[in-house]
């Protein structure tokens, strides 16, 4: 009873299994999605505002070198931290390790997709092309 | 399905106060983030595929249900962004805070937060689709 409570708890170092590092990165992305996805979020909706936005202004916009690295960012992590936060939903209500899997390979499938969609889109736009 | 049910009324009946309605608020908010994001790559992108359609994406956003929408995604956005923080200070700075007690304060301090960033750009939003959509304010 008394030797348990004055040592300090040992350090056990352990391979960081998939899940682990996925935990990490949400935080890191976490705190780098606040100022990236904050300010697009208050500068298109709430400061522009859609009655302003028009097809020129988001070619525009998308062809202007550094909004395109600030879109890069965001559509590179903010998609695939909702994905992971939707993959740890599912595991609340999946219980079978085999559908989770299931589950998961295609959650990262339809991540997958609809990022290279965007990225394409994205990256497609340039001031030449116009 | 029986683990829908079960985790539906789970949730309706937990009486955890606070730090129940935080967990719930926090994944509400981060599900409709994530929806809205999957739809809004997909339309952004018709600027590149398809521009001739991206002129029907602008109308669908400047429409009162969604702009109405949109008024709600900015509550989500910074929710789930305050709370996030919440849950990273606590976890990385002061685990000791992690009580009933504290939590429950520490919510009511992120939904604070939350509220006086959401309040004035919610109510520009607002202005903005009375005004274009209904004519209000000299629009």
């Amino acid at each position: 009873m008394s030797a348990t409570t004055t040592s300090q708890p040992e350090r056990v170092r352990v391979r960081k299994n998939f899940d682990q590092v996925a935990w990490t990165w949400m935080r890191y992305s976490a705190v780098l999605l606040i100022p990236l996805a904050w300010f697009h979020l208050v500068l298109q909706d709430v400061v522009v505002g859609v009655h302003k936005i028009t097809t020129d202004y988001a070619i525009e916009r998308m062809a202007n070198m550094g909004w395109k690295i600030y879109d890069i960012l965001l559509l590179g992590f903010a998609f695939a931290h909702g994905m992971n936060g939707v993959r740890q939903v599912f595991r609340d209500y999946i219980h079978n390790p085999k559908t989770f899997r299931a589950v998961s390979i295609l959650l990262l499938i339809f991540w997958a997709v609809i990022t290279a969609v965007g990225a394409v889109a994205l990256l497609s736009i340039n001031p030449a092309a116009q | 399905m029986s683990y829908m049910k079960t985790t539906l009324t789970g949730y309706a009946a937990y009486r955890g106060r606070e730090g129940h309605w935080a967990f719930l608020l926090h994944r509400i908010t981060g599900l409709g983030v994530v929806l809205f994001l999957a739809i809004h790559i997909v339309d952004t992108s018709f600027v590149y595929f398809a521009p001739q359609l991206y002129v029907d994406v602008i109308n669908v956003y400047r429409s009162t249900i969604f702009g109405l929408g949109e008024i709600a995604l900015v509550f989500c956005l910074f929710f789930h962004g305050v709370n996030g923080l919440r849950i990273a200070y606590l976890d990385l700075f002061a685990p000791k805070d992690w009580t009933i007690d504290k939590t429950r304060r520490s919510m009511l301090v992120a939904l604070g937060i939350s509220l006086v960033l959401w309040v004035p750009s919610a109510g520009w939003m607002l202005f903005n689709l009375l005004r274009h959509n209904y004519g209000l304010f000299g629009g």
